[in-house]
């Protein structure tokens, strides 16, 4: 399908109003101050043919099914590292590995449950996997009310359009909730109001049933979680879908001084009473430095060719790749694995002498930070930008999959694009705005 | 072999009514192959619920809460134990050594240890008769150096102090002997793990060292420079002190909290 002038173009302030109405905001500290900002809808959507998201669909559920063998094999039996496939190092010196997890197996043996896939289309028209996100990846709700809200602003638009309805998003996720409840009531935890992903969570929730809860709401006693109405009622919980991190979810497992948290909900998690989404523990699959070993894990675990391909990643903690980042430091970009939301990143070329220096200082004294990627040049979108007048832009893809009883690609996803013509970041954290993806259906 | 009784007592005050206490306690020791216990009784006062859960690591905890408020919260553990059945555990957790070699949060090098590594590593060099034996060897010799060097000296630190710290200082308790040496252990690529338990006599909990060697775990005493013995009476192990806490609480109320622990064990005539 051509992309043309669509008449969904002439309604663009009435969606973005009705977003701002429905308070689809996105909030960011900056400054150690909150800010809620809009977070504005482009309309010119990102369009994928159904032949080429075929071909995605394939390689992302094959990229997320190997991340789960991996988790079950880290937390488990350790195959990976006893073949040597990946170094001991990546995951015990690593900050994501929650010793606490180990040989625990979550309910249907599903570690994530929702992931977050990032992926970049280059010039060449090939994709790049950028960024697993496995822990509490966000977004999916922004393409799914944007969509909505076009069809009421503009029906003229969809009138003949052949492309897959995303509205299904709420039936794949609670179909992936009650898969792994062993009985009790669905909800989702939010952190609360002032989170970055507030408007998410309430509107999910909304959507799937599921009972919008805050921790002071669920407590522990004996070996189940209950939900406690206003009324002083209690009632088993079966599923958490949790939008708080690991560190914060149990103040007497996690963290000490977490007070959004339920005591002892990883308690009654390890005795399989509860199922929580995602599981504790993901974050030793999805850092930086493990990114480089996921084609590696296709291999190992399903005897695959990775369908997707990685940016072209150098680790050098390999005397050989460090030889190489060394050689061509200056067309590179570099990643430090402990950081997340586009911060860390730094782009060789644009740094003064001293920070090179500094950096390179940094990189020969711990090899094992810091991942090093060939800068693709992707494709850009156009937007319209604040004259009114077309523009292109860079855009990044986050896919989600959801693990069900098989996985679950959802036919669309959230399409983020820097407003500044130089920036090749497209983190929500960093600014920016978003737009709709659309799957044809044929 | 010996036969020993314990107690294990700790009380909890509160200088004002709390509620919504919950704890987590990791203080009755379990069977295994050093060790066999029998005539186990644990108290706990007062609590709402109380369940069983574990760690990561292979040891038991029970948890629970009391809603209600409460100035005093107490836990008495005691039994029997026939210790000394063997002077190693094997080791079910092969799979899984690598938590225990690499660098935890009290346990990590700085500076200060890293020079006095190497200058054992010298020392062990000139040595060479201690160079057979593996990692139980280096690791006995490690003990022994450790022994000479660092003083014991209650309260010189805290139960924050970390491995380098307490080794700047030079002195320290029972907690840092341990962490010192599990910091050289797994310098010298030779996993080893943080244990808490009980010793003969009245005071409070012991803290020691197992090293793997050869699907082994061998324990070590740096504090008393001993192997482990039909003495020790172990409770739980992790990578250092922040997994074996014996007791972790929260509560709602402002209250300042005094703990008093007890451990009594006498060994018993068959």
């Amino acid at each position: 399908m051509e992309e043309r002038e669509l008449d969904l173009y002439r309604h663009t302030d009435a969606v973005n109003e009705l977003l701002a109405r429905y308070g689809v905001k996105f909030g960011i500290y900056k400054n150690n101050e909150f800010k809620e900002q809009l977070f504005p809808f482009g309309p010119i959507p990102r369009i994928i043919s159904a032949q080429e998201f075929a071909v995605l669909e394939e390689g992302l559920k094959q990229r997320v099914t190997a991340l789960n063998l991996f988790l079950k094999d880290i937390y488990g039996e350790k195959h990976i590292l006893r073949d040597k496939v990946v170094p001991e190092e990546f995951i015990y010196a690593g900050s994501g590995y929650a010793a606490l997890c180990e040989g625990v197996l979550p309910a249907q043996g599903v570690y994530s449950h929702i992931s977050g896939i990032d992926l970049v289309q280059g010039k060449n028209g090939e994709w790049y996997i950028l960024e697993d996100n496995l822990r509490v990846p966000s977004g999916a709700s922004y393409p799914l009310i944007a969509r909505s809200l076009c069809r009421q602003s503009s029906p003229a638009t969809f009138r003949g359009l052949q492309i897959d309805d995303n509205r299904n998003y709420a039936e794949l996720l609670r179909r992936t909730m009650d898969y792994v409840n062993p009985g009790g009531l669905p909800v989702i935890l939010t952190p609360g109001r002032y989170n970055a992903a507030y408007f998410e969570h309430s509107y999910l929730a909304e959507l799937t049933g599921a009972v919008l809860v805050s921790g002071s709401d669920l407590v522990v006693e004996g070996d189940y979680l209950y939900f406690k109405d206003y009324s002083g009622r209690k009632e088993r919980v079966g599923v958490v879908y949790r939008r708080i991190s690991d560190d914060y979810l149990d103040p007497m497992n996690f963290l000490p001084e977490s007070v959004i948290g339920i005591p002892h909900i990883y308690d009654v998690y390890r005795k399989g009473n509860v199922a929580l989404m995602n599981a504790p523990g993901n974050g030793v699959a999805d850092d930086k430095g493990i990114y480089y070993f996921v084609p590696k894990m296709i291999q190992y675990y399903l005897n695959e060719t990775p369908k997707l391909q990685n940016a072209p990643t150098y680790l050098p903690y390999y005397p050989e790749d460090m030889d190489f980042v060394l050689q061509n430091f200056d067309r590179l970009v570099l990643k430090d694995v402990a950081e997340a939301g586009g911060y860390g990143v730094v782009f060789a070329d644009r740094m003064t002498r001293e920070e090179k220096e500094r950096f390179l200082a940094m990189l020969r004294a711990e090899p094992r930070r810091f991942i090093a990627q060939e800068v693709i040049d992707f494709q850009d979108i156009d937007i319209f930008d604040e004259t009114g007048a077309r523009a292109p832009r860079k855009a990044d893809l986050r896919a989600f999959v959801l693990m069900a009883d098989e996985p679950l690609v959802w036919h669309s996803g959230l399409t983020r694009f820097s407003r500044n013509p130089d920036s090749f970041i497209v983190n929500s954290s960093q600014g920016g705005g978003f737009k709709d993806t659309w799957v044809l259906s044929r | 072999m010996k036969k020993l009784g314990f107690t294990y007592q700790m009380l909890l005050r509160f200088s004002a009514p709390v509620t919504h206490h919950h704890f987590t306690l990791k203080c009755v020791p379990k069977s295994s192959h050093r060790q066999e216990i029998s005539d186990l009784s644990v108290q706990v006062e007062p609590y709402g619920f109380l369940s069983r859960s574990g760690d990561g690591f292979g040891n038991e905890s029970l948890y629970g809460a009391c809603e209600m408020a409460h100035q005093s919260f107490r836990v008495c553990v005691a039994g029997t134990v026939r210790t000394g059945l063997s002077h190693y555990e094997m080791a079910s957790d092969v799979h899984r050594l690598g938590i225990y070699q690499y660098s935890s949060r009290n346990t990590a090098p700085g500076p200060a240890l890293l020079r006095y590594a190497d200058d054992l590593e010298q020392r062990r060099c000139k040595d060479c008769g201690t160079r057979r034996g593996g990692n139980y060897a280096r690791a006995l010799f490690l003990m022994e150096q450790l022994y000479r060097d660092f003083v014991y000296e209650p309260g010189a630190t805290d139960i924050q102090t970390t491995a380098e710290e307490a080794f700047v200082r030079g002195r320290g308790v029972c907690q840092d002997y341990a962490h010192i040496l599990i910091a050289l252990c797994r310098k010298n690529g030779v996993p080893a793990r943080y244990v808490v338990g009980m010793l003969p006599g009245e005071g409070l909990s012991h803290a020691w060292v197992e090293i793997y060697d050869d699907g082994m775990w061998l324990g070590l005493d740096p504090t008393n420079n001993l192997l482990v013995t039909d003495q020790h009476i172990k409770i739980s192990h992790g990578r250092d002190y922040h997994d074996c806490l014996l007791n972790r609480g929260i509560f709602t109320g402002s209250a300042t909290q005094t703990q008093e622990v007890s451990v009594v064990v006498r060994e018993l005539t068959e």
